[in-house]
């Protein structure tokens, strides 16, 4: 059976140079999938036209077999779930009423609210534990806290898919565990595939089942977090002499960078 | 959140906004009725109310309220809507509170459209100021938005600065056209740039009401989209709304209710600056809430209009003059607040 979400020779870019130059992804079902790679490699720019946001100059983004362009917007938003990098919270606005916006693209103009909508909102407060205060505005909450009302918003969409652009970028060590441990529940516990843009190569790591490492546009590698994350593939693609490890805590690579006093340079 | 639903439509809303539309609604009749019975003649409400609805009562009663201040009052209810509609969707695409159609020269390009037909065409009749003043401000909008444009989207703080360049910019041409025109008709335009609400006849309430007919349900079919955008643009596509189209349209709805309030009412300041403002703090919405600004702007126009016409004689002044006096302070405490650092 083919990947629900693929790409085939997808060139995407802002209209200038490509950013992303004809690159072959299967984002595997069911899985975690991390994709890795140096800043401007093109992560953020695959996710957005995974997702829709932008439309491949060359090439196409399949979404069940089909063209992702040829499916209108609403129907890709009941399938396609995503957590931009910078979102904005309307000023004032609670945590439920975040994550009740998560419910628009099942929302009609003449029927705005059902009890579907209201039990996709309770379950996405509950697996992300803010219903305690799904009364607070958003605008006061921690930095954790609010990426997790972010996170909820996206579950209450209720989509297969998830994809998350940087969802632990600015939060604390602590934060940024708690993150991903959640997003592994999702997967496991509700069955979501997941795809995120990460900088840590160490959550990656862990916690993903597939990597895609990406370097000036290309895809450098993809398949398992062993196979991928390599002394030679992070010399190639990040430009750092690194060595790996296997992780005490759960046995997967562990990259150490070799720089530093006493190390290379 | 509590959630209110109303019928079968199940037309959804917090308890609170549904409270404060109630309410406002509730001020907005008061007002109406005192409009209607205030003043020198000595008729008496029940007689006002009968002669506003059309059922004639005699001859002074059928003329004063009839013919005067009934028209003269729904003008002010109907545009004062218009102003607090485009202002609302105005701060709510922008993001930015000091977004409105007379901050962003959008209500200035209406007036110099409306001047240069009333320049051009003698003898105008309403309809073709109206489409003057539509005409101005949507090449106004234009020009702004070209100005703004940059790469591949608006950016909010380009189309405020630009606005209000291209505001000064209509502005002069307007003065221009002044000095160009005959003594009487210069007058006449002149007067009619001050923003007024006197004189108005029930030519002025079909032109405001047809707007607000063919406008309000255009904007409210765009209402969810429109909350949605409010939380970046990446993150709306995702949650499945059209963005670029909706966009599109709420900004030319935006911009044709201010034209339609220029167009019946000359430039009135500031009502579409603060009402939605007003609405935002009474109702602790997040994001837009159309309808309650809509209603908080015909009732501030209605009043203002009231103390502005309740005055003694030698004290009357235009309401575009009052409405003024009360936004400019509400303008400085927005940049005195947010000079501070906070929340605006």
């Amino acid at each position: 059976m083919s990947p629900t979400l693929q790409t085939r020779g997808a060139v995407i870019g802002y209209g200038g140079p490509p950013i992303v130059r004809g690159v072959d992804v299967a984002i595997p079902d069911g899985e975690i999938t991390a994709i890795v790679g140096p800043n401007g490699c093109g992560k953020s720019t695959l996710l957005r036209a995974l997702v829709r946001l932008l439309s491949p100059e060359e090439g196409t983004v399949l979404l069940d077999g089909e063209d992702i362009h040829r499916t209108p917007t609403r129907e890709v938003a009941r399938r396609i779930g995503l957590l931009p990098q910078s979102p904005i919270a309307p000023a004032g606005i609670t945590v439920k009423e975040l994550v009740a916006r998560g419910r628009t693209p099942h929302q009609k103009v003449l029927r705005p609210w059902s009890a579907t909508d209201e039990t996709a909102v309770m379950s996405a407060l509950h697996s992300t534990a803010l219903t305690d205060i799904q009364d607070a505005v958003v605008d006061e909450l921690s930095g954790g806290q609010r990426q997790r009302a972010w996170i909820a918003m996206t579950l209450a969409q209720n989509t297969p898919l998830m994809l998350l652009d940087e969802p632990t970028t600015y939060l604390d060590i602590a934060h940024q565990y708690d993150v991903m441990d959640l997003l592994h529940r999702l997967n496991t516990r509700d069955d979501r595939t997941i795809v995120m843009v990460v900088h840590d190569l160490q959550q990656a790591a862990r916690y993903a089942h597939h990597v895609i490492a990406m370097h000036e546009g290309e895809v450098a590698a993809a398949g398992t977090p062993t196979e991928v994350l390599t002394a030679e593939l992070i010399r190639t693609v990040f430009g750092l002499e690194a060595r790996v490890l296997e992780d005490p805590v759960t046995g997967s690579p562990l990259v150490v960078p070799a720089h530093g006093p006493g190390g290379v340079r | 959140m509590k959630i209110l639903r109303i019928g079968p439509l199940g037309i959804t809303t917090h308890q609170r906004t549904f409270a404060v539309g109630l309410a406002l609604v509730g001020v907005l009749a008061a007002l109406l009725v005192f409009a209607l019975t205030a003043g020198k003649a000595d008729i008496s409400v029940f007689d006002s109310i009968k002669a506003a609805v059309g059922i004639s009562v005699g001859a002074p009663a059928d003329f004063i309220v009839g013919q005067v201040r009934a028209p003269r009052a729904l003008t002010a209810v109907l545009v004062g809507g218009m102003l607090g509609l485009s202002g609302a969707i105005l701060q709510s695409l922008t993001r930015n509170p000091l977004a409105s159609p007379d901050f962003i020269g959008i209500t200035m390009g209406a007036g110099t459209g409306a001047v240069l037909t009333l320049w051009l065409v003698t003898a105008t009749s309403l309809w073709v100021t109206a489409a003057g003043a539509v005409a101005g401000a949507l090449v106004t909008a234009a020009l702004i938005l070209g100005l703004a444009w940059k790469r591949h989207g608006v950016v909010p703080l380009r189309l405020i600065l630009a606005g209000i360049g291209i505001g000064f910019v209509a502005q002069a041409i307007t003065q221009y056209l002044l000095t160009r025109m005959d003594v009487h008709d210069a007058g006449n335009a002149l007067g009619w740039l001050v923003g007024s609400t006197t004189g108005r006849t029930w030519t002025h309430v079909t032109v405001a009401a047809l707007s607000l007919a063919v406008l309000v349900p255009v904007v409210l079919w765009n209402a969810r989209a429109l909350r949605t955008m409010e939380m970046g643009d990446d993150a709306a596509r995702a949650l499945g709304v059209r963005v670029g189209a909706s966009r599109g349209v709420l900004a030319v709805c935006s911009v044709l209710l201010a034209a339609a309030a220029v167009a019946v009412c000359g430039p009135i300041g500031f009502i579409a600056l603060v009402a939605p403002a007003l609405a935002l703090r009474l109702t602790r919405n997040a994001g837009a809430t159309l309808i309650p600004s809509a209603l908080m702007g015909a009732a501030l126009l209605l009043a203002a209009d009231q103390v502005s016409q309740q005055m003694p004689a030698t004290l009357q002044f235009p309401v575009g003059v009052f409405t003024a006096a009360i936004g400019a302070p509400y303008l400085l405490w927005l940049v005195w607040r947010a000079s501070r650092g906070g929340p605006s």
